[in-house]
């Protein structure tokens, strides 16, 4: 899986932070404020502000509760009888009479999780592996390009399933569970962290400052911990960013082959949106309010990252 | 040059051994079992056990992956616990009509995103630049399943401009020879047959479209700005070229290099796409097949399906990776 391989790596090294630039302050106060005057960016930060608050303070924020059949004698699916918004209900009700406006606003905190945690798994792994072997590549002698190249195979052989078969093979692997989807997002994602980490660092480790650093005699252990791990983190936050909006979007693909949250209580965008697909001649709005939800949210961490690598990196402004 | 292609190839046999080591004890571990999927709940565990034994799922895991690893050798990639029939012959069965859906979705995305993607970088910040960056960016962020949904109801339901199922208009004859329903209406010169497949494959080609096109657009614009800014694009209008000349020799076609591989990475994309949108249309392609496969733990055709995407991922992959070391000398270099 040579190509897709070799673009991640020349993404790291195209966005890794480079040190030496620093004018008077750290490459990353300059780069802070290439953002925040950056309209992109803020309307990507504003989004992403609005659904982690609304994720945070959800619960408090719905007038009922996102899972009563409180209306249950006002919705007829099978008779295509549905009850559209109102004045009690902001966004009507859905198929099984409850409050749509409640479940989207408590569904915002799951979709939130699903998001984090998921990103979190496939940068910690990825990290971890991208990390062993950009130290190991860049550090070590002959064993470090060996322990690199195995490591390396590991990730192209990762790469060569597409993300969502990925996804989908582990979910069937593990059954259908939100922790199932958590993990199968994350799995996927973790060979992009791990090839991203590992040309980042290599790029880092050919500067002069980690020459300085080994002529210096400092051990190379803390030259790959204090010096060029830092140094390699831009391109993989702004990977981070990104795979928050994949990860909600395979999310909820995940739900839609099945393969997802089958819990009715907890309710969460991509759920709700499969779940929604069924009555989308007659409802059409139970699958548009999730999905608008989804997108917003999604864009939201795109342009967030986006402007995030254009501004570690102005050369890459598109 | 030689040298080139011999060696990207022999990369592919450590990823792709791994890949089978990897999948084939990964899917072992599935919950339940195939037994379950086959026989239902009301089996007794005798009955299980049997067909356990039949299968050969009682054997040590390295043998059943030995089994598979020679039968393998010999083309053989194991039955499907579904239909009982060869893996293979289920692929074969299946491809035409995602090779077919695949290909309407990657001309739809090449055709449309490169003209899109150029204007937009000819004329930066206009109102087309600003519509085609917001536009592929809301493309890459809409669930495509969700897309897939919305065409139907309103181009196939509400307007009945298109069909909303199947590859072809049920009880239509026409005569099938390769299995790609357009080519054998063109090659047996039933017309209204291919023009019947076309119009099938417009909504769900479209569906699938939508990620791929938002990535060739947006590459395209990018690599057209870049190779704008080049001295040499600089150097051509000032010797006075024609502007048609330094438009199609000079910044075309070296925007177009980056492009190229994207492209070829989308057929891991357009492969997974089209889990999602030809359950949408009941289109039983491979997408569909697989969804089929992890519902009912058809464990053989779910290793050999995805072994075989995974194949033909990285083949497609090494393909465009000749093609552009033939027109960027640069590459064979490094």
């Amino acid at each position: 899986m040579p190509t897709k391989a070799e673009r991640i790596d020349r993404l790291a090294e195209l966005t890794a932070a480079r040190a030496e630039e620093g004018r008077g302050h750290g490459v990353w106060r300059e780069a802070f404020d290439r953002l925040r005057r950056n309209p992109m960016a803020m309307a990507g930060a504003a989004t992403v502000l609005v659904f982690v608050v609304v994720a945070v303070v959800g619960p408090w924020l719905a007038p009922y509760s996102p899972v009563a059949q409180n209306w249950g004698d006002e919705v007829f699916p099978n008779q295509n009888v549905f009850v559209g918004p109102r004045a009690e209900n902001w966004l009507g009700l859905d198929n099984l009479g409850r409050d749509q406006f409640s479940r989207m606003v408590v569904g915002a905190r799951q979709t939130l999780l699903v998001g984090v945690v998921a990103t979190l798994l496939g940068f910690s792994v990825g990290a971890l592996l991208g990390g062993s072997a950009g130290a190991a590549h860049a550090l070590g002698r002959q064993w470090g390009r060996r322990l690199d190249a195995v490591l390396m195979r590991f990730t192209d052989m990762m790469l060569a399933v597409p993300a969502l078969l990925l996804a989908v093979s582990v979910a069937a692997l593990l059954g259908p569970s939100l922790a199932t989807v958590m993990i199968a997002v994350g799995v996927a994602q973790v060979p992009i962290f791990a090839r991203l980490l590992r040309g980042a660092m290599i790029a880092q480790a050919g500067r002069d400052y980690v020459l300085a650093a080994r002529a210096l005699g400092v051990r190379t252990r803390r030259i790959a911990l204090v010096h060029i791990l830092p140094n390699s983190l831009g391109p993989v936050l702004v990977q981070g960013t990104l795979t928050l909006a994949t990860a909600i979007i395979d999310a909820a693909a995940l739900s839609y082959l099945g393969l997802g949250n089958p819990d009715p209580s907890i309710p969460e965008w991509g759920t709700m949106l499969a779940d929604a697909q069924r009555f989308l001649a007659g409802a059409p709005q139970l699958a548009v309010y999730p999905a608008l939800a989804i997108i917003v949210t999604a864009l939201g961490f795109t342009l967030l990252g986006e402007a995030m690598r254009e501004s570690l990196d102005p050369r890459v402004r598109t | 040059m030689l040298r080139f292609i011999v060696r990207r190839t022999l990369q592919l046999v450590p990823t792709l051994f791994g890949l089978s080591v990897l999948l084939f004890f990964w899917l072992r571990q599935l919950p339940g079992g195939p037994e379950y999927a086959l026989l239902g709940e009301d089996a007794t565990a005798e009955q299980r056990a049997t067909l356990r034994r039949a299968l050969g799922l009682d054997d040590p895991l390295i043998v059943q992956y030995w089994r598979f690893l020679t039968r393998l050798a010999e083309g053989d990639l194991g039955t499907s616990l579904q239909t009982g029939r060869p893996v293979l012959d289920e692929f074969a069965l299946r491809f035409p009509a995602t090779a077919e859906l695949a290909i309407a979705a990657i001309v739809i995305a090449v055709g449309v995103g490169i003209p899109l993607g150029y204007l937009a970088a000819r004329r930066r910040g206009g109102i087309l630049d600003s519509a085609v960056v917001g536009g592929s960016l809301i493309g890459i962020c809409t669930p495509v399943f969700f897309l897939a949904f919305v065409l139907k109801v309103i181009f196939a339901e509400h307007l009945g401009w298109f069909p909303s199922a199947f590859r072809q208009t049920p009880g239509f004859s026409a005569t099938r020879v390769t299995g790609f329903f357009v080519l054998d209406g063109l090659m047996t010169r039933e017309w209204d047959s291919a023009w019947d497949a076309i119009t099938h494959l417009a909504l769900p080609g479209l569906a699938l479209s939508s990620i791929p096109l938002a990535v060739i657009v947006r590459m395209t614009r990018a690599s057209v700005l870049e190779v704008l800014a080049e001295d040499y694009v600089r150097t051509a209008e000032a010797k006075g070229l024609h502007r048609h000349v330094v438009r199609t020799r000079h910044v075309l076609r070296n925007a177009m290099l980056p492009v190229t591989t994207a492209i070829g990475l989308q057929t891991g994309a357009l492969f997974a796409g089209a889990v999602l949108t030809e359950s949408v249309f009941a289109f039983g392609g491979i997408g569909s097949f697989v969804y089929a496969a992890t519902q009912t733990r058809d464990y053989p055709a779910l290793l050999g399906f995805i072994l075989i995407i995974a194949c033909m991922y990285v083949l497609i992959n090494l393909l465009v990776d000749i093609s552009y070391s033939l027109l960027d000398p640069r590459v064979r270099v490094s």
